[in-house]
């Protein structure tokens, strides 16, 4: 819904920062992995390394599609780590994109969620399409 | 240090690494260390295959051997009689050596003497154990237990990670099968060789049959150059093979142990086999079937 209004919202201004989004190490394994993904109830989890880049994330559908390609035991496929099955080059957005791009990026690759990292890709926070909403139609 | 080449050797003796693309390296000797002229008989005998093969080789031997089915079995020779005369051997020799340790307190002595120090398949995941091998701060030959799966030997590898070991050498020696009986999964090495280390496969513990003889295990010695051949050409970067010149009367897994006279013919395929897969992989590039991509 652009507005004149909404064109000003930056994607800073709606992200969820780091201590609320699923952030884990690259070399957790997919079980803890998933543990996370439940935790915070987005279906998404990033994986940085230790300085904080961003790998890669895993979400729920890459695990659905992963169960019916992955044709191997459960207890094998959750001591893999969480990397060997991420998506390893995410769409991303950037702190100081409009909120109005991020959801042009959502529309166009399907995705209800964009890693928000900084210049250096770090990871900084997370976009996630409710919040996204809820700020758009507050700010009609 | 990276962790897909291991470097085992201090000190004066050979240098031996072991890696992807590297000769096949052969770890071997007798199970048990019986006796000093024995130890030195047998490190002098394959070390002179070794040599006609033109194989790098690591002499194996325990001096204390804690899973044996019985309580009358011969337990081994103990830590200061058996390291001593694995010290005699390397310095006799200068070839490094391997044993294995039973007990967290036995780690720092054997890791003084042991070029490469080696986890019991019954104890890989043990953290005491784990945490003492790392200590020692040699490379770890760590075993697959018999009753683990290959993916699930991740958790032993982040236990000795934690504690510090980069270098480690991940063997399969066979899984449980019910009772008494081991078969041979070779889709363990490409598994165990996922965690990025070099991988080992133990080819007459392999053929073992686990207690089978009521108070002693038994072993069908007739499937060892089969299994090497098959696990060579699977891909690994080390071979395991305990050797006797006596096996009717060996103190220790009588049943499973090759008879020294086979070595250099074994050893001779799995050279050549190790050389062929290496060949291939340059011709025919990596493995491409990766349904997980």
């Amino acid at each position: 819904m652009s507005t004149p209004k909404n064109n000003q919202i930056l994607v800073s201004e709606v992200m969820m920062g780091l201590d609320r989004i699923p952030v884990i190490q690259e070399a957790v394994i997919l079980k803890e992995a998933l543990e996370e993904m439940g935790r915070t109830r987005l279906g998404i989890v990033c994986i940085v390394n230790g300085d904080n880049k961003l790998l890669g994330i895993l979400t729920d559908g890459d695990i659905r599609r992963k169960l019916l390609k992955v044709q191997k035991p459960f207890a094998a496929f959750f001591v893999d780590d969480a990397l060997d099955h991420a998506i390893c080059s995410p769409m991303t957005i950037k702190p100081g994109n409009t909120l109005v791009h991020a959801v042009d990026v959502m529309e166009q690759k399907q995705i209800w969620d964009l890693p928000v990292v900084d210049d250096k890709g770090l990871l900084v926070g997370l976009l996630h399409l409710h919040p996204v909403v809820q700020a758009l139609l507050g700010s009609k | 240090m990276k962790k897909d080449l291991l470097e085992v050797g201090y000190g004066s003796v050979a240098k031996v690494k072991i890696g992807e693309g590297l000769p096949l390296v052969f770890l071997g000797g007798p199970c048990a260390i019986e006796s000093r002229d024995h130890a030195f008989k047998m490190a002098e005998s394959i070390g002179k295959i070794c040599r006609r093969v033109g194989v790098p080789w690591i002499y194996k031997s325990c001096y204390d051997k804690d899973c044996r089915s019985s309580p009358n079995s011969f337990h081994g020779l103990g830590a200061d009689h058996g390291l001593r005369v694995l010290a005699d051997v390397r310095e006799e020799f200068g070839i490094p050596v391997v044993s294995d340790f039973s007990e967290p307190e036995w780690g720092k002595a054997t890791g003084e003497v042991c070029d490469l120090v080696q986890i019991p398949a019954y104890l890989c995941r043990q953290t005491s154990i784990l945490r003492a091998a790392a200590q020692t701060n040699r490379p770890i030959h760590l075993k697959k237990g018999q009753f683990m799966s290959p993916w699930n030997m991740k958790n032993s590898v982040r236990k000795l990670e934690a504690a510090g070991c980069h270098q480690i050498l991940l063997a399969d020696r066979g899984t449980f099968f019910g009772y008494n009986m081991l078969v041979n999964d070779m889709t363990s090495l490409p598994i165990m060789a996922k965690t990025g280390y070099p991988v080992c496969f133990d080819a007459t513990h392999s053929i073992q049959l686990p207690t089978s003889m009521g108070n002693i295990s038994g072993g069908q010695r007739e499937f060892i150059p089969y299994l090497v051949r098959a696990a060579v050409a699977c891909g690994i970067n080390a071979l395991f093979m305990e050797v006797h010149d006596d096996p009717a009367n060996a103190l220790s897994d009588a049943n499973t142990v090759l008879d020294i006279k086979y070595l250099e013919n074994i050893l001779g395929q799995a050279k050549a086999v190790h050389e062929m897969r290496l060949e291939l992989l340059a011709k025919y590039g990596e493995d491409n079937v990766h349904p997980e991509k």
